[in-house]
C-alpha cells in the first residue's frame, strides 16, 4: 500500500524543552489513524510539524515521498478553532472557495460550483450566502471540513475539530467525516484527546507519550469501515481498543501527577 | 415602536430641541442680545451670506478641501502602516519620525507651510496629511502586527504567499480598526481645513468665519459655525458609509454577539 506520510526519528524543541523525542510512523492511503495522548503531551505540536506549519529540528518527515517544507500541496488542516480559522468578512461560499486556492487551473466558476458541492455535502446547503459567525459552532465546523476537502487534498489532519461541540453534534460531526473520508477517498489523521472518539473514527490508533511525545503504543481497530454511534461503540472490538488504550494512558500518569486540560 | 422611531428621528428631534431653547433664551433676552442673535435672525444671515458672499461656494472649497484630505490621509495611512509592517527598518525609522511629527498641531504648521508650498492646494494637502495621517496609520500597525496566529495558520495552509497573506487575511482583518481610525480622522481633517483657511487667509469657511467675526458679524458667524457642524455630520456620514460598505461584516457580526 502506498505510504502517504512518514515520519523517522522527528525531533522538536522550544528553546531547551524538548516537545518531541525520536517519533516515527507511517501513514498509508486511504487510512483513518488517531493519535490520542494526555493533555499537554504536544499533540498540537506535532500536528503543526506534520502540516509543515512549524519546522522539524531533527529527523525527517516526508509526504507523498517529498521532505515536508512548508504546507505541501496535497495537505489540508482543519483546525480545532473554526471560529477563528473561518474569515468572519467572507460568506460560507467564500470561505469554502477559498479552500480550492491549492487547486491550479480550476476556473472561478469550477471553483464556485466545486464549493456550493461541498457545502452541500456537508449538509448545509442554503448557508451559502450567510457568514460564518450567524452559524452554530457545529455549523462552522462543517464549513471548516468543506474548506479543508475543497482542495481535493490526499491526507485531511484533524486538529481536535471536535473537542468545541457539543456531546451530539460531536457524533453527528464524527459520522459526516466518517462518511466524507470514505466519499472522498482521504486519507485522515485525527488529532485527539478523547478515547472513545479515537476508537470509534480510526483503524488504528496511536498513543502518544507524555513530552518529550513519541509513539508510546499502536492499536489497531478491527472494526467494520462503516461505523454506528450504538453498535460499534457495543462491539467486544471497541471495548477492547479503548480498554487497551484507557489502562495505557492511566499508567503513564505519574503517582501525585494530575494531567488536567492545560 | 415609539422608541424606534425617536431613535430613527434623535438626529432631527435633538435639533428642534436646542433651536427652541436657543430662541427660547434669544427671546428672553438672558445673554447680551448683540452676542446671542435670534434663530430667525441667524437664517436671514445664511440667506444673504448665499446671495452677496457666495457662501455655497466656500462650503463647497472647504468641504472638498477636508473630504479630499480625509481620502488621502487614509490612504497613506494605510500605506505606511503596510510598509511598516513589511519592512521592519522602516517600521523603526519611521516611528522616531512619527514621535516628532505626532504632537504637532495644524495651526503651528501652516505659517512654515505657507512659506514653503504657496497659498495653493498643496499647502492644504500638506497640513491636512500631516496631521490626519496618524490615527489611521496607528490603529493600522496595531491591527496588522496583531493578526491572530490561526487565521495566519489558515493562511498558510490554503497555500497563500506572504503577499496573498496579507491583502486577502490580514488587510481584510485589520479594516475595522482602521476604519475607526479613520473616523476620528474625519474630524481632525474639517478642523485642518478650517484652521488652515483662517491662517491663509484667502477663502472657504475658515475664511469667512474671521472676516465675519473681526466684522461683528454676529449672526454671519453663528450661521458658519452652524454650517460646519453640518459638515461635520455630512462627513462623519460620508464616513460611516465608508464603513458599512467596507466592513459591514463586522458590524453585523457585534450586533450577532450582543
Amino acid at each position: 500500500m502506498e505510504i502517504i506520510l512518514a515520519a523517522r526519528h522527528v525531533s522538536k524543541s522550544y528553546g531547551a524543552a524538548p516537545i518531541i523525542r525520536g517519533l516515527g510512523f507511517t501513514f498509508h492511503a486511504g487510512e483513518f489513524v488517531s493519535l490520542v495522548g494526555p493533555s499537554g503531551c504536544g499533540k498540537t505540536t506535532l500536528l503543526m510539524c506534520l502540516a509543515g506549519l512549524l519546522p522539524i529540528d531533527a529527523g525527517v518527515l516526508t509526504f507523498q515521498g517529498k521532505p515536508v517544507v512548508g504546507v505541501p500541496d496535497g495537505m489540508a488542516v482543519v483546525f480545532q478553532d473554526y471560529s477563528r480559522s473561518l474569515f468572519p468578512w467572507k460568506t460560507n461560499l467564500e470561505n469554502v472557495r477559498f479552500g480550492t486556492r491549492r487547486s491550479t487551473g480550476l476556473s472561478r466558476a469550477n471553483a464556485t460550483e466545486r464549493a456550493r458541492a461541498l457545502i452541500d455535502a456537508v449538509g448545509l446547503s442554503g448557508y451559502e450566502d450567510h457568514y460564518p459567525w450567524q452559524l452554530s459552532g457545529g455549523m462552522q465546523q462543517r464549513i471548516a471540513i468543506a474548506r479543508g476537502l475543497a482542495s481535493q487534498s490526499r491526507l485531511l489532519l484533524l486538529d481536535e475539530p471536535l473537542a468545541a461541540v457539543d456531546a451530539q453534534t460531536r457524533a453527528d460531526l464524527q459520522d459526516l467525516l466518517l462518511s466524507l473520508a470514505q466519499r472522498f477517498n482521504q486519507t485522515c489523521l485525527l488529532v485527539t484527546h478523547d478515547v472513545d472518539e479515537a476508537v470509534y473514527m480510526a483503524d488504528r490508533v496511536l498513543v502518544l507519550a507524555p513530552r518529550p511525545t513519541q509513539i508510546d503504543m499502536e492499536v489497531r481497530v478491527e472494526l467494520r469501515k462503516a461505523r454506528d454511534q450504538i453498535s460499534s461503540r457495543e462491539e467486544p472490538e471497541f471495548l477492547r481498543a479503548r480498554h487497551e488504550i484507557l489502562s495505557r494512558i492511566r499508567a503513564m500518569r505519574k503517582p501525585g501527577v494530575t494531567i488536567g486540560d492545560h | 415602536m415609539i422608541i424606534n422611531l425617536i431613535l430613527k428621528l434623535r438626529l432631527i428631534i435633538g435639533l428642534l430641541i436646542l433651536m427652541t431653547v436657543w430662541q427660547a433664551v434669544a427671546l428672553a433676552e438672558l445673554v447680551n442680545p448683540k452676542y446671542f442673535p435670534r434663530i430667525d435672525a441667524i437664517v436671514v444671515a445664511f440667506r444673504d451670506m448665499i446671495a452677496e458672499d457666495n457662501l455655497l461656494e466656500a462650503a463647497q472649497l472647504t468641504f472638498s478641501r477636508a473630504f479630499m484630505g480625509l481620502i488621502g490621509a487614509s490612504a497613506l495611512g494605510i500605506g505606511l502602516a503596510i510598509l511598516s509592517e513589511v519592512l521592519p527598518w522602516f517600521r523603526l525609522g519611521f516611528r522616531v519620525i512619527a514621535n516628532v511629527l505626532l504632537p504637532i498641531p495644524p495651526a503651528a504648521l501652516v505659517p512654515m507651510a505657507i512659506f514653503m508650498l504657496g497659498l495653493g492646494p498643496e499647502l492644504y494637502a500638506f497640513i491636512i496629511l500631516m496631521v490626519a495621517v496618524w490615527p489611521p496609520f496607528l490603529n493600522g500597525v496595531a491591527a496588522l502586527h496583531g493578526t491572530n496566529d490561526v487565521q495566519l495558520r489558515t493562511a498558510r495552509m490554503l497555500g497563500c504567499t506572504d503577499w496573498q497573506t496579507l491583502w486577502q487575511v490580514r488587510l481584510p482583518a485589520a479594516m475595522p480598526e482602521i476604519f475607526a481610525g479613520i473616523r476620528y480622522a474625519a474630524t481632525i481633517c474639517l478642523i485642518a481645513a478650517i484652521v488652515c483657511e483662517m491662517l491663509a487667509g484667502r477663502d472657504g469657511l475658515g475664511f469667512m468665519l474671521f472676516k465675519k467675526a473681526f466684522g461683528q458679524r454676529i449672526p454671519d458667524v453663528f450661521a458658519l459655525m452652524f454650517l460646519c457642524a453640518l459638515m461635520g455630520a455630512v462627513l462623519n456620514g460620508a464616513t460611516n458609509f465608508a464603513r458599512h460598505w467596507v466592513t459591514g461584516w463586522n458590524l453585523k457580526m457585534q450586533e450577532v454577539a450582543r
